[in-house]
């Protein structure tokens, strides 16, 4: 009886003439799986990681790489529809003096729209802080796909922000895509500067990358360039309107890539990329490094027959290790390929994990001077690797 | 049981004869190859599309107008939204006035499998737009297609 009145339910909105946008954005979240999680290392090893339940953004540790964590934290009492799939993506980094940061995005009612969320914890993840909404705009527009960095007392977040486009439609005029915002803080997190534009005309739906330079907080982006060329750009955190085009590929679409780059700096203070692209010059998957001056030519990997994408980066030392997604048909493979002298030489790639259910995107960590693979799979639940240095 | 489940089903859809026209009809693995004989020796589009993708519901709007000028394009919509959305997607394709178009929705909550079935190289950016000639060689393309390409592509006279 129960399932006649769901599906009488369904017919009778199904029917109905006058489409109801925000209930549709409504039920796009409750159909989502919430699989994207967050995971970090903390400076002694411990690997911190936050996932989403219920709508609650819960934090656990381990101190044995994975094997057994400590019982989840929720940060936010009151449940919200928290966006954790794809690129939508929670975040969670560890301070050198054991703060614990975690950024959110909750969806609003309207579609594509939402506020990020910050909150931290100051007693090693025990408890967390009342959720604080990051952007001061407080339009029902979109604040979305947020990225943290937390080193020192300094925190750095960046998001998709949609306030300067929605002041030009509320013109009647165009608008490329979206802004990049950021907000800093230098006391740890107790409190945040202003929101800060960073660059206007961003693709509207990529995750951001970020990686600490030295004391400089880099994003990596994609762009809307020259009218519609959704390529990449380059920047520091703390500047404005000052970025460079990271790629050339001349990626022109009237349409949501969903597909963001991957971002890591080495000690030395090279840059190391990773991106998608179905551009004009180039198309699939590439590879290329920033030496502080210029970039290194872009070099493919991933086999475009079985949608290689959804890259990420770590540098370890002299070693850089990529890591990857494809799909054969049966099952999702976590593909990895390493260099050993900085990204100029690759080894042959390598399968390191494989699921056939619905997955997420491997995450790349460093711990202690070693690249580690996290990925988070529906069937398997959260696999942690150790990989060769 | 299941097959009590399935009378019960087919009741209320009898009762709700006209809703059910309007369902979009599931896209299986199977189905390209399904399509690719139904349309033997003649062109095709098959149009990709989700309700979350702001781009997609532009081209949307722009097939809407092109169909009510020529009901018969041999034009295909599929709807990569998860089955459970199947509701959602009905509302927003009668919205547009286009629930008698010819409308697929994904039958597998993971899209990989069936974009796999489609294009091993389709990633999932949207809207995508497969457009096959008679012969059935086909141009994939990524991002909305402009009025005056699909016009150019069905023959139609540019307004």
């Amino acid at each position: 009886m129960l399932l006649i009145a769901a599906l009488a339910a369904g017919w009778a909105q199904a029917a109905s003439p006058k489409h109801d946008m925000a209930a549709m954005w409504a039920a796009r979240h409750a159909v989502a799986r919430p699989l994207a999680v967050a995971a970090a290392f903390d400076g002694a090893g411990r690997l911190w990681v936050a996932r989403v339940e219920s709508g609650q953004l819960k934090v656990a540790h381990s101190n044995d790489g994975g094997r057994q964590f400590t019982w989840p934290v929720a940060v936010n009492a009151v449940p919200e529809t928290i966006a954790a799939e794809g690129e939508s993506r929670p975040q969670i980094a560890v301070a050198a003096d054991g703060t614990v940061h975690v950024l959110w995005n909750v969806a609003l009612a309207k579609p594509y729209t939402g506020y990020v969320r910050y909150s931290r914890s100051t007693d090693g993840g025990r408890s967390f802080a009342e959720p604080a909404t990051v952007n001061d705009d407080r339009r029902e527009i979109s604040h979305r796909f947020p990225v943290l960095l937390a080193e020192g007392k300094r925190v750095s977040i960046a998001w998709l922000d949609a306030r300067e486009r929605q002041a030009a439609l509320d013109l009647g005029e165009r608008f490329a895509g979206a802004s990049l915002y950021a907000a800093e803080s230098g006391d740890g997190g107790a409190s945040f500067g202003a929101n800060r534009r960073v660059a206007a005309h961003s693709c509207e739906c990529c995750r951001l990358a970020v990686a600490w330079r030295g004391g400089q907080p880099m994003v990596f982006w994609r762009q809307v360039f020259d009218g519609n060329a959704r390529d990449f750009a380059l920047a520091d955190l703390s500047e404005q309107e000052r970025f460079v085009r990271a790629s050339d590929d001349d990626w022109r679409i009237d349409g949501c890539p969903h597909h963001g780059g991957a971002l890591a700096a080495d000690e030395r203070g090279n840059l190391h990329m990773a991106w998608f692209t179905q551009g004009q010059a180039r198309k699939g998957l590439f590879y290329r490094r920033h030496d502080g001056r210029v970039f290194s030519a872009p070099h493919k990997f991933g086999n475009d027959e079985a949608q290689a994408g959804h890259p990420s980066v770590i540098a370890t030392g002299r070693t850089i290790t990529v890591a990857w997604l494809e799909f054969d048909g049966r099952a999702n493979r976590v593909w990895a390929m390493q260099s050993r002298d900085g990204g100029r030489h690759w080894a042959k790639p390598r399968s390191l994990a494989s699921s056939e259910g619905a997955v997420d995107y491997p995450i790349l960590l460093a711990r202690q001077g070693r690249p580690w693979l996290i990925w988070h799979a529906e069937r398997e639940g959260l696999r942690t690797m150790a990989l060769a240095k | 049981m299941k097959r009590l489940l399935r009378l019960v089903f087919l009741a209320i859809a009898l009762s709700a004869g006209v809703a059910l026209a309007d369902a979009a009809k599931p896209f299986t693995a199977d189905t390209p190859a399904v399509l690719a004989q139904h349309f033997a020796g003649k062109p095709y589009l098959l149009a990709f599309w989700s309700l979350d993708c702001p781009h997609c519901q532009a081209e949307l709007e722009l097939f809407a107008r092109l169909l009510r000028e020529r009901p018969d394009l041999p034009l295909l919509l599929v709807s990569v939204d998860a089955p459970a959305l199947a509701p959602q997607v009905a509302a927003r394709l009668a919205e547009l006035g286009l629930s008698a178009a010819d409308n697929w929705q994904f039958a597998d909550a993971r899209a990989e499998r069936l974009r796999f079935a489609v294009d091993r190289r389709w990633r999932g950016e949207l809207p995508r737009n497969y457009l096959f000639d008679a012969s059935h060689r086909v141009q994939a393309a990524s991002g909305a297609l402009s009025e005056t390409a699909v016009r150019r592509w069905f023959g139609m006279v540019t307004e």
